[in-house]
């Protein structure tokens, strides 16, 4: 079996998080909506509407940008894209050509423990189409239905150039350009909803033979841009192998039966006939705005996880969990004010915190705990003023009522019984009510040990410190002797 | 009162009647409209004559009169069909949007109706703007109220031909290539295309988006500068439109510094194919003015001889791209097919006339992959050659001078072998609006009882020393008005 | 008649502008759009190597508006008298071609 080298270069949309649409001022809103009822004029196409550009568009498109290390052009221009389909109301959509709001940066992250660097060729806005839908209760039997609240929803479209060696980089890149963009708060980057939208470009080369590029579309989720790709390696090394040719094409992923399938129609490209569109004018980038933006920029995902790898000893694994989001990462440090044990946060974080908002189905700045809060209930632990465990189910009411956690404690009359006396008054109970464990562990079994403690705890409700009870009951065991 | 009596009127004058009581809005807007009854057999200027509501508006303000009159209160004014007027009907002239009224107005028609207008009806033209006769109106031509046999010119003929005949005292038309100049000089009136960017394009169906100028079409200079007064200016729904304040009348020079303008005449507009009697006539004009003691001098625009070609490129490849938008789809004429594609080709092709087709297919080509430097890309620089040119010129002199149009207004149905002969009746307007410059046309002298336009060119924004020139020239030929079919009226 | 666009290019532009002709239609076309072309071999004569090309006629930097959304206006109107509208949509008859649908898989 001969070496094949896979070659991968994406091309990322992501919807703008402005209020307006790019051209007109219809809300962006559109989730949800009664079909054409965010529309104007402008973003319906009517007869003699023009567009004029949303500020916020360029200012969002500049951070991103920026963020890749883009070249900022001088001069930037539209240029309309020609062609015809029921969601493109103009029958044009505008978008850049040649020159574009930047070229030429780069994008660094981690694929399997390892930094990356993949090339960005360039960054570029253009306004959204329209969703068309094929059936439904409404549409009469044959037809499709045209909903414009998309259409002139602003879009940065971000290519890099064949870098990616591996399905996994490809999906790992994409990962991080989208937590770039969050971070940013240049998108919300939610591929399920459509504000974030992938296209992948795959070729394999051997040593013999040059790669053909085969286009990737329909990949709707991180999974499914590996998945797809990964079938696309596949696909495309059978082919090889038995000397059947690839061909330059179009293929769609069918996430049901989890394989590509060609959308060859015309042989021929679609002529887009780009021209400058005259409507638009074009207008420069001051430096002052540049500036501006470029001291403004957060630090990104990939700088933040570095730094605490650095700054906290975590692991690379650790820090990236915690830095996938923004809201999560500024928890930890956050709690970190109050409570300087890394570790410690980050496996409470990384555990117990995630689990509470998976099942409340809950972001961190949707649930009701702070981390000032966490920080108290943490110290607590520390402290041993109460047990992981009893922390664990004390943190679950938190996240359900809002409450603190000394008020859950006082509330649940969780008292923590650090008194010895009282403990060895309970020990001595157990041990007289259990003589066969007792005679086991006087016999070696360290096991009885274990239950015996079991039974102090289940007479205290747990409100027992384990450590304490243990050595309580050691001491009045080796008494008993 | 009779319409007659309104033949030399200014806007000036309507409000004295206003004032004076000699007449109300509702009494006029009924005079015009008698007036298109009668002429519109004759010239069918209009698409839509918006009766019930111009006669409502009037009626309100008549019934309503400010102490201070706003520049336009009880005007009648004709509107080309390009120019959207939300409920009324917006055809372009074309099929394709037959049954179009658009659901809002343009900015131009707001700031009329604002200054207190009353919008009388749509008036015919090309479709969709394309065209030097108003002959390619899918709803049949416009006659020229001088002589029934012959054109009104294009695009904007119906506009330009209601004003001529007094079926309307003010009009609006749209200029591209020409479209207001040259129905101004066929029809003996006064016709400005201002400079780009003077007058918002929002609501104006586009045909070539870098070229689209809305134009003022008046009996006379004065309610030129009226009408610019009010539709000029910034306007934030336009990327276009300067960001600049309406025009003034204070930036008219008085006639004293009127006198110390240089005047060019470009000899690349005196070919040997112009029409000599045109020619006699500016000459006629020039020798008026230099009586004057204004200063004439000839200069050059060698890359004349190219702009047409170059407009035939840029213009039809904006065209090709502005025209896809009617596809059927939410407004407009649909022709239903088996499916999507069958409904686009069934109905582009019925829905768009020849010449449309024609401009469609060469824009289409002229941007399309392989062929974009060759034609587009040359066609912009050439663009720019003819922009120097005249930034050259106009170093040195305030205005230029030119015949309007090659030839007198030509007869209806002349069957052309080559389109290309009709693009030629706009080579004086071309290059101007290549370059984006104001220019006017005023009638100049009648020949045979057709009359011959003048156009004076500017420099951006000079829009003051161009109509100030205009208005002087006016003045000094002093020129009975048009009003075609007086006789006809008297005989009544 | 100097032929500068072919027949079968004609063809190509017609497909993509969605026009269609009979052949008579064509051959008219076909005649006139050579016509004009070949007018345009007259740039051809002038030295355009270090001209920039003027996209457009701008005399300032463009406006560009604050991010506040509002309500359009016309809406209503547009649905009720667009050629067909079911539930709020507009509606195109059925989308047969593969070709077709590439263009749209391309957003979600």
């Amino acid at each position: 079996m001969s070496d094949f080298t896979t070659t991968i270069g994406l091309e990322v949309h992501c919807q703008l998080l402005t209020q307006a649409k790019m051209f007109c001022h219809c809300s962006t809103d559109y989730i949800g909506k009664e079909p054409n009822t965010l529309v104007c004029p402008v973003c319906l196409g009517l007869p003699g509407s023009l567009p004029v550009l949303n500020q916020k568009v360029v200012e969002l498109a500049l951070r991103a940008a920026l963020a890749l290390h883009s070249q900022i052009l001088p001069q930037c221009v539209f240029h309309r894209k020609n062609y015809f389909y029921p969601d493109l109301p103009k029958g044009y959509q505008i978008s850049q050509y040649d020159l574009p709001i930047g070229v030429g940066g780069f994008l660094e992250f981690y694929s399997q423990g390892v930094k990356k660097r993949v090339r960005i060729r360039r960054v570029h806005i253009e306004e959204d189409a329209g969703k068309l839908i094929h059936e439904g209760v409404s549409l009469p039997p044959g037809t499709s239905g045209v909903d414009c609240n998309r259409c002139g929803i602003p879009l940065a479209e971000m290519v890099t150039e064949p870098d990616l060696s591996s399905p996994e980089e490809a999906r790992d890149c994409l990962m991080m350009l989208r937590n770039i963009v969050c971070y940013l708060g240049v998108s919300d980057g939610n591929m399920e909803e459509g504000s974030l939208r992938c296209d992948a470009n795959i070729s394999l080369s051997s040593s013999s033979l040059l790669g053909v590029k085969v286009e990737v579309k329909n990949m709707n989720s991180f999974r499914a841009v590996y998945r797809a790709l990964s079938y696309e390696v596949e696909r495309q090394k059978k082919l090889l192998e038995e000397g059947k040719p690839i061909f330059q094409e179009t293929r769609h992923w069918d996430e049901a039966k989890e394989i590509t399938v060609s959308a060859r129609g015309k042989e021929e490209a679609e002529d887009y006939r780009y021209f400058p569109d005259p409507d638009l004018l074009p207008f420069s980038i001051k430096e002052e705005m540049i500036e501006e933006i470029k001291s403004e920029l957060l630090e990104l995902p990939l700088e933040r996880e570095e730094r605490f790898m650095t700054e906290y000893e975590l692991s690379q694994g650790e820090a990236e969990i915690l830095v996938q989001d923004k809201e999560i990462a500024d928890f930890f440090e956050d709690t970190l004010r109050d409570f300087d044990e890394p570790r410690m946060v980050c496996n409470w974080i990384t555990t117990e915190v995630f689990k509470n908002l998976r099942e409340l189905g809950a972001t961190i700045s949707q649930a009701k705990i702070t981390p000032a809060h966490l920080a108290e209930l943490l110290k607590m632990v520390a402290k041993k003023e109460i047990s992981g465990t009893i922390a664990k189910s004390v943190l679950e009411e938190m996240f359900a009522t809002g409450a603190r956690a000394r008020e859950v404690i006082a509330r649940r009359g969780i008292s923590f019984i650090t008194d010895e006396k009282e403990l060895e008054n309970i020990a001595r109970d157990v041990i007289e009510r259990n003589p066969q464990s007792v005679a086991d562990y006087l016999s070696g079994k360290e096991k009885a040990l274990q239950f015996l403690i079991g039974q102090v705890m289940k007479e205290t409700r747990g409100q027992a410190d384990p450590e304490l009870t243990r050595n309580v009951l050691i001491k009045v065991l080796s008494s008993e002797e | 009162m009779k319409i007659e009596e309104f033949r030399d009127f200014t806007i000036a004058d309507y409000h004295h009647l206003f004032k004076e009581k000699k007449i109300s809005p509702l009494e006029l807007v009924n005079l015009f409209l008698e007036r298109i009854k009668r002429e519109e057999d004759r010239i069918h200027a209009f698409l839509f004559v918006n009766e019930e509501e111009a006669k409502s508006e009037a009626q309100k303000k008549a019934e309503n009169p400010p102490d201070e009159f706003p520049p336009l209160w009880g005007i009648p004014i004709a509107i080309k069909d390009n120019i959207c007027t939300r409920g009324i009907p917006t055809t372009c002239g074309s099929k394709i949007l037959e049954n179009f009224t658009p659901p809002y107005d343009a900015t131009v028609i707001e700031r009329l109706k604002k200054a207190g207008a009353i919008i009388l009806g749509k008036t015919n033209m090309d479709e969709f703007a394309m065209g030097s006769s108003t002959e390619n109106s899918a709803f049949g031509p416009t006659y020229n109220p001088f002589d029934r046999r012959r054109v009104p010119g294009g695009s904007s003929g119906g506009s330009a031909a209601s004003v001529c005949s007094l079926e309307a005292p003010l009009a609006l038309g749209s200029d591209t290539g020409g479209s207001v100049r040259q129905p101004a000089a066929f029809c003996g009136v006064v016709g400005l295309r201002p400079t780009y960017g003077r007058i918002s394009r929002y609501g104006v169906v586009s045909f070539a988006s870098s070229l689209d100028q809305i134009g003022p079409i008046a009996r006379n200079v004065e309610d030129i500068i009226t009408l610019l007064e009010v539709v000029s200016g910034k306007d934030n729904r336009d990327s276009t439109c300067a960001p600049y304040p309406p025009f003034g009348k204070s930036e008219i020079p008085a006639p004293e510094e009127i006198r110390k303008i240089k005047v060019g005449v470009p000899r690349e507009y005196f070919p040997s194919g112009l029409e000599k009697a045109i020619g006699e006539k500016i000459q006629e004009a020039l020798e008026k003015l230099r009586g004057e003691g204004i200063e004439i001098v000839e200069v050059s625009l060698p890359h004349t001889d190219y702009a047409l070609e170059s407009y035939y490129i840029v213009a039809p490849a904006e065209a090709s791209s502005n025209l896809a938008r009617y596809d059927g789809v939410m407004y407009g004429l649909r022709v239903e097919g088996d499916n999507l594609q069958d409904m686009y080709f069934k109905t582009r092709t019925l829905g768009f006339g020849k010449e449309v087709k024609r401009r469609i297919i060469l824009g289409t080509y002229c941007l399309s992959s392989g062929y974009y430097d060759e034609y587009y890309l040359k066609g912009m620089k050439v663009r720019t050659l003819i922009k120097q040119d005249f930034e050259e010129v106009l170093k040195n002199c305030d205005l230029l001078i030119t015949p309007t149009t090659p030839s007198f207004p030509f007869f209806l149905g002349k069957e052309v072998k080559d389109p290309y002969e009709m693009y030629l009746n706009d080579v004086f307007t071309i290059p101007s609006a290549m370059a984006g410059l104001p220019s006017v046309s005023l009638n100049c002298g009648y020949k045979e009882g057709l009359p011959v336009g003048l156009q004076i060119i500017g420099g951006p924004f000079e829009e003051g020393k161009l109509l100030g020139l205009a208005l002087f020239l006016e003045k000094l030929l002093a020129l009975p008005s048009p009003f075609p079919g007086f006789k006809e009226d008297n005989n009544e | 008649m100097k032929e500068v666009i072919s027949l079968q290019e004609l063809k190509r532009i017609a497909q993509l502008s969605k026009l269609e002709f009979s052949e008579e239609e064509f051959q008219g076309f076909f005649k006139d759009i050579n016509n004009i072309a070949a007018h345009f071999e007259k740039l051809n004569e002038l030295d355009l190597q270090d001209v920039s090309p003027t996209s457009h006629l701008s005399w300032s930097e463009p406006p560009f508006f604050s991010d506040e959304p509002r309500p359009g206006e016309g809406r209503e109107e547009v649905l009720k008298v667009a050629p067909w509208v079911a539930g709020g949509y507009f509606v195109v008859p059925r989308i047969v071609d593969k070709e077709e649908k590439r263009n749209e898989d391309r957003r979600v």
